[in-house]
């Protein structure tokens, strides 16, 4: 399998104290990768140093095998984005974004652009300020897919939206996904959708990459392990990646998840959602 | 770059009753001798400018605009040439009117309104580039302060050197300019846009979102 981003030596300071990185990955083409972690991780920064939104120094970055300082522009004609937050101004219209999209984009495809528009029910001559919340978001989709990019990269697409029209935008990328070509990169805290969707899972925390793993893989792996105050001294603690103390029992997170069950039967290990995974490995203490 | 220029057009389009509606007041003003409308291209082209750059801020559209594949600098020199097709369009409308005004009045005087027209016209382009870079700088906010240093500025360094050196500007230094005004100012504009769009453009592309 082909990478489709290839990332290297990535570091990013701030006045704050928050430091991106140093991040090195390599993200296969063909899949929708999740990239979950608390808010102010970095998901954001990592997507915005990818799109060089924000200076990258002396990082190497490579999207579809290309360099993004030599050929940014020719790269940025394939990416779709759905940034949060940051948009058209609000007070052009829909059909405004199709006549500059026109000419910003080679490939851009007026048809299919008011084809999505009528799909999401979206009006064709509207203030963008006047649309809701998630007709908003359903434009930023539809904007992004009608160059028909290889890559879409969306950061937070789902947040502050209801089910309905979450489950209908999922749907959406599912159908972009079926292109064997395209690939999908999606940041999010609402990691319910993800457990869906994504074929691999980046979880960011505290600006590095804790793991990068396919999403089976990773929860067929992880299990967790519940049991009394009063018997978790029975545990051996090399089994123990992060245990978390309620108040009536013990949380713990064990790799390894089919070996553990047996070699502990009688405890109950239970699947694990990605967000207990990451509640435990953000919050959960190791020994 | 295109896709860029239409942006601002469209967002100029938005103040099209507001600037109508003006137009309109300052023609009547005018008609009576009570209001000098050669003045009105500097205010229109300020007032739109200004706000264009609010709503891009507003939505964050630059962060946007970056992931298209026009590049930075494309965006910096698209604001420029949207601001000149601006300035160029004021100009027409306003000498339009004058031309109409005076030859209602029928004091038409051609020549001199050109000659301010076109001393308005440097006065916006330099105020313009002052501003610019101070906007791509710090944003829209501080740009509205700038807009003031820029133009209580300039006219305070001008009278308060003439103060201080004394000066009496020299006649003939006054009719050099009269004689070529026509080649001494777009030769200044030029000079003045050109750098201010170099800073702007070295100011953008460091510039992170």
């Amino acid at each position: 399998m082909k990478n489709i981003i290839e990332v290297s030596n990535l570091i990013k300071k701030y006045d704050s104290n928050f430091q991106l990185g140093k991040i090195d990955i390599e993200i296969p083409s063909g899949c929708i990768i999740g990239l979950i972690g608390e808010n102010g991780a970095g998901k954001t920064t990592f997507i915005k140093s990818l799109l060089n939104i924000i200076s990258i120094g002396n990082a190497k970055i490579k999207i579809f095998g290309k360099d993004i300082n030599k050929y940014e522009s020719e790269i940025k004609e394939e990416i779709g984005v759905v940034l949060d937050n940051m948009f058209f101004p609000e007070i052009l219209t829909t059909a405004d974004v199709n006549t500059i999209m026109k000419e910003a984009y080679k490939k851009w495809d007026e048809d299919l652009f008011y084809k999505y528009l009528e799909d999401f029910s979206i009006p064709k001559n509207q203030k963008i300020k006047i649309l809701s919340k998630g007709m908003r978001k359903k434009l930023e989709i539809a904007t992004a897919l009608s160059h028909k990019p290889k890559l879409l990269i969306l950061d937070e697409p789902t947040s502050g939206l209801d089910p309905v029209v979450r489950n209908e935008i999922l749907d959406i990328f599912m159908n972009f996904i079926q292109d064997e070509e395209h690939s999908i990169i999606l940041s999010t805290h609402i990691t319910s959708d993800l457990e869906h969707i994504a074929d691999k899972i980046i979880f960011i925390d505290n600006g590095k990459i804790v793991f990068d793993k396919y999403r089976d893989e990773l929860l067929d792996n992880y299990g967790i392990l519940k049991c009394d105050l009063d018997k978790f001294e029975n545990i051996q603690k090399e089994d123990i990646v992060r245990y978390k103390k309620n108040k009536y029992n013990y949380e713990i997170l064990v790799e390894n998840k089919t070996k553990m069950i047996k070699k502990y039967k009688d405890y109950i290990i239970d699947k694990i959602t990605i967000d207990e995974l990451m509640v435990l490995i953000i919050k959960g203490e190791e020994i | 770059m295109l896709a860029l220029i239409k942006k601002d057009l469209l967002l100029m389009k938005n103040n099209l009753k507001l600037i109508g509606i003006m137009l309109i007041i300052f023609f009547f003003m005018a008609m009576q001798g009570t209001y000098d409308l050669a003045f009105l291209p500097v205010m229109i082209c300020i007032m739109i400018f200004m706000s264009t750059f609010s709503y891009d801020e507003y939505n964050k559209w630059d962060a946007y605009a970056i992931t298209m594949p026009n590049g930075r600098k494309n965006i910096v020199k698209s604001k420029y040439i949207a601001t000149l097709i601006l300035v160029g369009i004021s100009i027409i409308i306003t000498l339009v009117l004058n031309i109409t005004i005076g030859y209602i009045n029928k004091n038409l005087d051609l020549e001199q309104i050109i000659s301010i027209m076109s001393g308005y016209l440097l006065a916006i382009i330099i105020i313009e580039s002052i501003l610019y870079p101070i906007i791509f700088k710090f944003g829209i906010e501080k740009g509205r302060i700038g807009l003031f240093i820029a133009v209580f500025g300039i006219v305070s360094i001008i009278s308060g050197l003439s103060k201080v050196l004394n000066v009496e500007t020299p006649i003939n230094f006054i009719n050099f300019i009269e004689k070529y005004w026509f080649i001494i100012i777009p030769i200044i504009a030029i000079i003045f846009l050109i750098i201010s769009y170099k800073i702007s453009e070295r100011i953008y592309l460091k510039k992170e979102f």
